[in-house]
């Protein structure tokens, strides 16, 4: 976790007022290292001097935008970027994403929301697994990272398909995931009418994570909808 | 359109064609009436009266002939009697030129045409033939011989004439009609697109040159109303984007130090902050809404259009309510029928409409309801139908479905219409033992996209 703290933010504003809002809340929220621009050229300045681990850019800003700053950041830096924006408009959001930005945020935002947009961008990006890998289920250990599970002191391992919708499932735990959903996870674009398939997929699972695979309590099937992964403890 | 033309040019060129006809018939007619008219006219009366008129005021006496009454014979006239050897047996006014005495041969000739190039005209008498003479090129006389076979076989030619004549009319017609279907049917495209708005402009010559200009100048006219309006509606909501995005970056700090106000261990305080916070993330979700609704006022065209598979999208907002929390007084069933049906549409504002429509049912039903929502389709168009067994919505909200409301309070069904309208969908409101929506949406096939 400290690692994460540990690192170098520049946040881009040209708001006098929501820029020192913006490093209160990241100071708040543990971040220590933030560093401050309200223009282009003060930023490309400070991502120069400092090795930056993560921006966070307004769109709109006195000297240009943040998507040509964005672009020219990434000339000598491959950090992250989160595009700050107010204008809340489809096509600002398709544009900074479609840049290779790994998030956008569109004001007003919450302090909280910020801060694990902030932090799921960092843990993705630089491969800080804080959270956890394995849980239980009925006494079964689920280990997402050996992607297997261990049944009565026995291990059982998951396949590809099985991993990917388990770990879809526990992401989205004691929440109904659509069939649509499940399918593109583990089949990609082109996902229609997968369903059967994925029926046989759940069904080899529950063997795996059900103590009673036919009377299923944790992989619950929402009929016409998709599937939900209850789980006793949260 | 094509059939409209169509069936204008087939209407003329029948009518053409028996107008043609009737013509030449009432012309036959006039031509035969005027054509019979040959009468000769001397001096008020035809030739053979004044002979018989002649004839009778001849009195025969004992050195021979003598007229009663010698003003008979018209001015100009003249008149003769030949008597059975062939001579002259009395005149009256006789030309110099004319013979005294007649071979049979000559009054064979003379008597049906001319003497000496004088037109006669003659009546036989006991006593002899009196012969009236006229003047020089007063009168024309021509021959005319019919064989039997010419009357029997008249009715056959007159029916042929007609018959020809009626082609050739049609065929006439045809031709002017087609010339005329052709400019016609420029003329029916022209105010088609006029309907539809688009820019129309017909070559302005020919007997349609003052309709052809006129047309050009309506849709002239339409352009330049709707470039205005338009102008208009974008200026008004470029102010609106511009307001809402000038509203965004204050509620940031607003929201951002009220959340962090929200921490402090006085209760008051707290309490206070919370009511902050949840207020501005209403006046967030408002900001959020009024782009959209702006743009929906105007019947503004989504931007963004892809296919989009129906069923997914519903099992998306579906679950999404489900998982927000939603109370076990609700049921909701689902029955999707066509898992391919797609529609062209902005994925973002369908999703809306149909979210919009199932919470309209559980805000308006707090005892709780059963929600049925069910797809189907057809080969031209994707039905979606959600209905639901609770109290239903006052009438007045049905009968303003279409309008925006001025405050964002009830925005849920109008907003839920008019993304339906600009998809070029149908939306149904009614109630019918619960609140039922029908939504008709075009369908689009699987290979363009």
């Amino acid at each position: 976790m400290e690692e994460l703290k540990n690192k170098k933010i520049l946040i881009t504003d040209d708001e006098p007022e929501l820029l020192k809002l913006l490093y209160n809340i990241l100071y708040d929220g543990g971040f220590y290292n933030v560093y401050k621009a309200q223009n282009c050229a003060d930023a490309l300045k400070t991502a120069k001097e400092q090795s930056i681990s993560l921006f966070l850019l307004d769109v709109n800003l006195p000297d240009g935008d943040g998507f040509s700053l964005f672009e020219n950041l990434r000339k000598f830096s491959q950090a992250p970027a989160i595009f700050l924006t107010a204008r809340g408009e489809a096509d600002d959001r398709i544009r900074g994403l479609g840049l290779g930005a790994d998030d956008y945020i569109v004001k007003p935002f919450l302090p909280k929301e910020l801060l694990l947009r902030i932090s799921a961008v960092l843990k993705r990006v630089y491969n800080i697994n804080s959270s956890k890998t394995s849980f239980e289920l009925s006494g079964r250990i689920i280990n997402l990272e050996a992607a297997s599970v261990i049944a009565r002191g026995e291990q059982l391992m998951l396949t590809a398909k099985e991993f990917i919708l388990i770990k879809k499932l526990w992401e989205n735990k004691n929440r109904i995931v659509t069939n649509d959903a499940l399918c593109m996870a583990a089949w990609g674009e082109d996902y229609y009418g997968c369903e059967n398939t994925l029926m046989v997929h759940i069904r080899r699972l529950r063997k795996k994570i059900e103590n009673d695979p036919s009377k299923p309590v944790h992989l619950i099937t929402v009929k016409g909808l998709g599937y939900k992964l209850v789980t006793n403890n949260e | 359109m094509n059939k409209t033309a169509f069936k204008i040019f087939l209407c003329f060129t029948c009518t053409a064609a028996v107008t043609a006809t009737i013509l030449m018939i009432i012309n036959f007619m006039g031509f035969a009436f005027i054509g019979s008219d040959t009468h000769v006219s001397v001096g008020g009366s035809s030739p053979s009266t004044v002979l018989e008129h002649i004839s009778g005021a001849l009195i025969q006496t004992d050195s021979g002939f003598e007229l009663s009454d010698g003003d008979i014979i018209p001015p100009g006239c003249w008149c003769i009697l030949i008597d059975e050897n062939g001579d002259v047996a009395w005149s009256q006014n006789k030309p110099e030129d004319i013979p005294h005495h007649y071979s049979i041969n000559d009054t064979a000739r003379m008597t049906r045409w001319f003497l000496n190039d004088y037109p006669v005209y003659v009546r036989t008498e006991d006593y002899g033939l009196l012969v009236l003479g006229m003047p020089k090129k007063s009168v024309g006389k021509y021959d005319m011989v019919y064989s039997m076979n010419w009357f029997d076989t008249l009715p056959r030619r007159l029916i042929c004439v007609f018959a020809f004549n009626l082609c050739l009319a049609s065929i006439f017609a045809f031709i002017i009609g087609l010339v005329l279907y052709k400019r016609l049917y420029t003329f029916m495209n022209g105010i088609s697109d006029l309907r539809s708005e688009k820019k129309v402009s017909l070559k302005e010559r020919g007997i349609f040159r003052e309709l052809a200009k006129n047309i050009n100048k309506t849709s002239e006219a339409i352009l330049r109303k709707n470039a205005a309006l338009a102008s208009r509606d974008r200026a008004r909501s470029n102010w609106i984007s511009g307001i809402s995005h000038d509203i965004r970056t204050p509620l940031s700090v607003i929201m951002g130090y009220s959340e962090e106000l929200a921490q402090c261990r006085e209760l008051t305080v707290r309490t206070k902050a919370e009511a902050i916070t949840s207020q501005s993330i209403k006046i967030k979700k408002l900001i959020e809404d009024l782009n959209l609704i702006s743009s929906l006022e105007y019947d503004m065209q989504p931007s963004k259009k892809s296919r989009i598979r129906l069923c997914p999208l519903i099992r998306r907002v579906v679950t999404d309510i489900i998982n927000s929390g939603l109370s076990d007084k609700f049921e909701i069933k689902l029955d999707l029928r066509d898992e391919a049906a797609a529609v062209s549409a902005d994925e973002h504002l369908l999703e809306r409409a149909v979210f919009n429509l199932i919470g309209n049912s559980i805000r308006h039903n707090k005892n709780g309801c059963k929600i049925s929502i069910s797809e189907y389709s057809d080969s031209g168009a994707v039905y979606l139908n959600i209905s639901d067994n609770g109290i239903g919505v006052p009438n007045t909200v049905l009968e303003n479905i279409s309008e925006i409301p001025k405050t964002s309070h009830g925005i849920g069904l109008p907003m839920a219409y008019k993304i339906i309208r600009v998809h070029g969908g149908r939306f149904k409101a009614e109630n019918n033992n619960g609140f039922a929506v029908k939504i008709e949406l075009p369908k689009v096939l699987r290979d363009c996209t």
